[in-house]
């Protein structure tokens, strides 16, 4: 298909990591970030890390959106999903995040009437075919969702519909970055900015990167090619002196984003005080809630949740991972009490997971590979 | 259960983070404003237009059922 095949040719990528390697300072170690899961999961899928040089290291960020749910948001869905009559619907990898008390596969098994999804408009279908229950839509994701859920309340308020609300734990990308770089176990040289993300919020809000950290940031598209030309273009800068963000994936992204995506976001959401983020804790104005306008729409108007803050299990070491302080074979779990059938952690559910993309395509333990 | 962006497929996952789909307009709904789009395996579902200006034959990019680009 156009514009995936020609950024999957074998004889360039080689090309370019030879580029790469003529590109960095022997003896120099370069830390750079991926924020987004969708970046970890090819990274490891087609096996980039080991294009690299042994002194350029690939540090996993906080933008899986399903790792970053805390377990207190995960059981205020299951009580929602146990409210008599309602259907609650959510996204399929959602379904596996485990709560204080099991995930919401297991309050459908114990009875509650959770359905997977594959989009919101979807939910909006459920919810009209079943006039006399309620249906709630458990939303989740950075920036690329939330325009599909902000979309879809447009649709129910505009047909009138009254059995539908949405359950919002949309969250946004700048924040989380920032409080990563004002982390003091952090040490970056870069980063491979989020693709899909900046598709609709554009390369723009990213410049505090460069700005106040002196950090450069490429956004990159998510095919092999991209991500070795996003490392290459970030190596480029630090080589040559340059702190910018540049946009490596130009067939995508649009440097201002996607202005109507933007303006149906303003109109149905509105930034939240604080939001809990695992491993991160409560970060200022990262997370989204309804507008006044769409009150009507918000599940937790409807219903009271629980909203209690749960510790992540002790043996769990996702905040860990999800700060990229440690790898996830490094946790004491990994792959023995926690793996993708059964997991403990957030990390291992998702496949865009760090931990799940470490386990699925064999990276078990750098240090033995090496030696 | 098989459809674009199956979670049981590991390879992919559109509906749970920042990943999107290539796909190409089959047909527009002009007054739903909903597309038929198919996938390049030829999936074919339901896909919100409102964000993009597509005609039949163009691709996008579709993420939890909207096309962002």
């Amino acid at each position: 298909m156009r514009f995936v095949d020609e950024f999957r040719d074998a004889e360039l990528g080689r090309a370019l990591a030879g580029e790469i390697l003529a590109s960095v300072e022997p003896g120099r170690h370069y830390k750079i970030m991926e924020v987004c899961g969708g970046h970890t999961h090819s990274i490891y899928k087609y096996g980039l890390d080991d294009l690299l040089p042994a002194n350029v290291e690939l540090v996993h960020g906080p933008g899986c959106p399903v790792c970053v749910i805390p377990m207190g948001r995960v059981d205020d869905g299951i009580a929602l999903a146990r409210q008599p009559g309602v259907i609650f619907t959510c996204f399929g990898d959602m379904m596996r995040i485990p709560g204080s008390d099991g995930s919401l596969l297991d309050a459908k098994a114990r009875g509650a009437d959770v359905r997977m999804v594959y989009s919101p408009l979807d939910a909006l279908r459920i919810a009209k075919g079943n006039p006399d229950r309620e249906v709630v839509f458990y939303a989740i994701g950075f920036e690329t969702t939330a325009p599909s859920t902000a979309l879809t309340l447009k649709r129910a308020k505009a047909e009138g519909l009254t059995n539908f609300s949405v359950m919002c734990n949309h969250v946004t990308i700048v924040p989380p970055l920032r409080a990563l770089l004002e982390s003091p176990d952090l040490r970056l040289d870069g980063f491979v900015g989020p693709g899909h993300v900046s598709t609709v919020v554009g390369a723009r809000p990213f410049e505090f990167v460069c700005a106040d950290y002196g950090k450069p940031l490429v956004v990159s598209g998510f095919e092999p090619l991209d991500i070795l030309q996003g490392v290459h273009m970030i190596l480029r800068q630090l080589a040559e002196g340059r702190c910018e963000v540049e946009n490596q994936y130009t067939r995508v992204v649009p440097y201002e984003g996607n202005r109507r995506a933007l303006e149906v976001m303003a109109e149905v959401f509105e930034l939240r005080p604080h939001f809990e983020w695992r491993g991160l804790g409560f970060i200022s104005h990262s997370g989204l809630k309804l507008s006044g306008a769409y009150a009507d729409l918000d599940a937790e108007e409807r219903w009271p949740v629980p909203g209690v803050r749960v510790a992540d299990p002790k043996a769990c070491q996702c905040g860990e991972v999800l700060k990229g302080v440690i790898k996830p074979f490094e946790c004491k779990v990994f792959g023995t009490a926690c793996t993708p059938e059964r997991p403990i952690g957030t990390c291992m559910v998702s496949s865009e997971g760090a931990c799940a993309a470490y386990y699925n395509f064999g990276r078990f333990a750098r240090e033995r590979e090496v030696v | 259960m098989t459809g674009p962006g199956d979670c049981a497929d590991l390879n992919h996952c559109i509906t749970c983070g920042d990943e999107a789909v290539p796909m190409r307009v089959l047909a527009i709904d002009e007054t739903r404003g909903l597309g038929l789009c198919e996938d390049p395996d030829g999936a074919r579902c339901t896909v919100e237009l409102a964000l993009v200006d597509a005609r039949p034959g163009d691709d996008v990019l579709v993420h939890a059922g909207t096309a962002i680009a």
